[in-house]
């Protein structure tokens, strides 16, 4: 399969190498840190991103549009703002420990991703539209933050755990405090969840204005998902601020919420149906997704 | 030319001998001026810490040795030599190097990887410097010495995680919270270890610091040390939801927190995690509390267990500060050796000319009348032939110094040819 690779796929199968050095590195200096240095890794991990970006920026000048017109460029989309956000918050925070938890998933994502290249499964409509960049920005955004607050609660949960069973390794160590954790938690969760609603709002304007996704577009599942996802975060936004519901619990929800994410994004695809993404010969009359109704109503 | 170190440490000496060795920080400058006033040529450098006092010597004219430097001391301190003498250690070259990397990278210390020792080395060099008592060599040796021991704290775990229980329990609390500025420390039982874990607590930060005790006066004074707020033993509960660190070390037999009481607090603080760390035997804290959500209980066990593990890990790697130190010692001989090839080249090139100008010496007047034109060329003759023949020997001794080998090579030499050295003739 890889010899049928496009050379600007090449680019993309460089920043996984790249990401594989870089996971190997960043496990390796949690336990090795004499052996694996943190220099290389960071060498690693930013010349991975900007392999990546340079791979989604090529095909974006190609198609003209957002590199979201086939499943496999929705998901190396995504997978690079969860680095963006992850390289972003490593320096800003001097958080050593976010990368080696975040880069074996995304590394692992993104191999998976190539069993995609050759869907053909692709959005056939109007993809030039002011709507598909509101839509579209906000969710991806939301979806990275959200992705990367699950990987903080992952951290949360280990750290809780050694703490409480007293097994203080090289990973306790490297890992941050529960409160910055729990801090880190929070401030990716409601930095998705503006993202998710604004991207959830502009869809439902876009599938009612534009009508792609037919008249009962409110029973698409990845609309019925999407509201699924916001209702989930509402709900940890509103324990967590109203009522006794810190540390643990919210990383347990957080990872509930994660695994909705993903679902949303993926799920309807798994299960045959075509929500946004089609096969290209088949002209159908829909995609992208956008969002439920019965979101506002929660809202207000 | 050689270096030597002699002095003792708390290994070799209790503490009544080494106060009586011991020179103060202002006696320093006056004993290294008065040693070179013995040794003109010598350079030298002082360190007298609590643990140790040891002088690092070199003098290029051999004048040096173990009884000079233990005379040095005996005269300065007005002390007989029988008193000191048997607990006093001598390193040579070498060894001496290998000391002084030893003792900076605080592998000779009482705690092994504390840091003070590599403070206290910079000082006592500094102070040598300033009395102008250093010169190339210990320069060389200090600095290099200095730059080992960093090298050997940042490559290794010798100094990494800490060996005392007051300290394990700020390690502990560094991994719950952030920072303590706005958290509320809660000392139950003003004791000595409580109050240990406070000041470093408060060290790193904290602020707000409640104390109980049973006896009011003794939590008072302590709330006010650290300005923090004292209160009756018996409201002690109702500041539990408050307190984020919780310190206890009563001499009450049975506990004094159950697992209502943290229950309730952790209720009332929604969920914000609390740590609590029971340092007393008996234990103060119900074990059962370690099960509630978000609390974090440590005792004393807890605290010493990671305290030694701290210090195995730290002995575990006693064998790769040695391959660090071991790797240095041997380039600064390596230096040390091509500083000394060069006279003893000297020496050896001395050597042949004089056997040729004896010789030269010799033949002038067998030969009668000649031209002294002639007689020049003679002797430019005997000069190129003895060049020749030295030339190698000096090539491959400057190499074998720059591989480590040079002292040993020259001595063969010196040897071969019969040169003897002033300190040989002595030995």
């Amino acid at each position: 399969m890889i010899n049928l690779l496009s050379p600007i796929q090449y680019i993309f199968i460089a920043a996984i190498v790249l990401y594989i050095l870089d996971s190997v590195w960043e496990v390796g200096s949690l336990f090795r840190p004499g052996t694996f240095s943190k220099r290389l890794s960071n060498y690693f991990i930013l010349t991975g991103l900007s392999f990546h970006c340079a791979f989604l920026i090529v095909v974006s000048i190609r198609s003209g549009t957002l590199p979201i017109t086939t499943l496999f460029e929705s998901s190396t989309f995504y997978l690079s703002l969860i680095v963006l956000l992850s390289v972003i918050l490593k320096f800003l925070y001097r958080l050593q420990a976010l990368t080696p938890f975040v880069m074996p998933i995304v590394t692992g994502f993104s191999i998976a991703s190539i069993a995609l290249i050759r869907n053909d499964l692709a959005l056939t409509y109007n993809l030039k539209t002011f709507w598909l960049f509101a839509h579209i920005i906000p969710l991806f955004l939301g979806y990275a933050s959200f992705t990367v607050s699950f990987i903080f609660s992952i951290m949360y949960l280990t750290q809780e755990r050694q703490l409480k069973k007293k097994s203080f390794g090289p990973l306790f160590e490297s890992l941050p405090s529960l409160e910055t954790l729990d801090a880190l938690m929070w401030k990716t969760i409601t930095l998705g969840f503006p993202l998710l609603t604004i991207g959830l709002v502009s869809g439902t304007v876009w599938a009612k204005t534009s009508n792609i996704l037919g008249l009962l577009w409110y029973l698409d599942p990845k609309v019925t998902l999407g509201a699924l996802t916001w209702l989930i975060y509402a709900a940890i936004l509103h324990l967590r601020l109203g009522a006794s519901f810190h540390g643990t619990r919210v990383a347990i929800v957080t990872i509930a919420g994660f695994v909705i994410v993903i679902l949303t994004f993926i799920g309807p695809f798994l299960m045959g149906h075509k929500h946004g993404y089609d096969k290209g010969s088949v002209k159908l009359e829909q995609e992208i997704e956008p969002e439920p109704p019965g979101i506002e109503k929660v809202k207000s | 030319m050689n270096l030597h170190t002699v002095g003792l440490n708390h290994d070799s000496a209790p503490v009544e001998i080494r106060e009586k060795i011991a020179f103060s920080a202002s006696s320093v400058p006056i004993a290294l001026s008065s040693f070179t006033q013995s040794f003109p040529l010598s350079e030298a450098v002082i360190l007298s810490t609590c643990n140790r006092v040891e002088i690092y010597a070199t003098s290029p004219d051999n004048t040096l040795s173990k009884e000079a430097l233990l005379d040095f001391f005996s005269a300065f301190h007005g002390l007989p030599k029988e008193k000191f003498a048997d607990h006093m250690y001598h390193h040579q070259d070498m060894n001496a190097v290998r000391h002084l990397f030893f003792v900076a990278s605080s592998l000779n210390s009482g705690v092994l990887g504390e840091t003070q020792i590599i403070s206290q080395v910079k000082e006592a060099y500094m102070t040598a410097t300033a009395a102008e008592t250093t010169g190339s060599i210990l320069n060389q040796l200090f600095q290099r010495s200095l730059n080992v021991a960093k090298d050997v704290h940042t490559k290794t775990s010798i100094g990494k995680g800490n060996i005392s229980v007051s300290t394990v329990a700020v390690d502990l609390a560094i991994k719950v919270f952030k920072d303590f500025s706005d958290k509320t420390i809660f000392i139950i039982g003003a004791g000595e270890m409580c109050e240990l874990v406070l000041k470093h607590l408060v060290e790193r930060g904290a602020k707000t610091a409640i104390v109980a005790n049973r006896n009011y006066d003794k939590a008072k004074s302590l709330a006010e040390e650290y300005d923090g707020k004292a209160i009756n033993y018996e409201n002690l509960d109702d500041y539990l939801p408050q307190a984020d660190i919780v310190i206890s070390s009563t001499a009450s037999p049975r506990p004094v927190i159950h697992t209502e009481h943290i229950k309730s607090a952790i209720k009332a603080r929604r969920g914000n995690p609390m740590l609590l760390i029971d340092i007393a035997v008996p234990r103060d804290i119900d074990s059962q509390v370690a099960k509630i959500d978000n609390v974090y209980l440590y005792n004393i066990d807890d605290l010493q267990t990671v305290a030694n593990n701290n210090a195995k890990d730290r002995k575990k790697d006693i064998g790769n500060c040695v391959v660090i130190i071991d790797n240095e010692v041997e380039k600064f001989m390596a230096w040390f050796e091509e500083l000394k090839i060069g006279p003893a080249i000297a020496q050896l090139r001395n050597h042949f000319h004089e056997i040729g100008e004896q010789e030269l010496e010799r033949l002038r007047p067998k030969l009668g009348e000649i031209a002294h034109e002639e007689w020049e060329h003679i002797v430019y003759s005997m000069q190129r032939t003895l060049n020749k023949i030295l030339h190698k020997p000096a090539k491959v001794g400057k190499e074998k110094a720059k591989n480590g080998g040079g002292y040993q090579y020259v001595e063969t030499i010196k040897h071969l040819f019969g040169i003897h050295h002033k300190d040989e003739t002595k030995k």
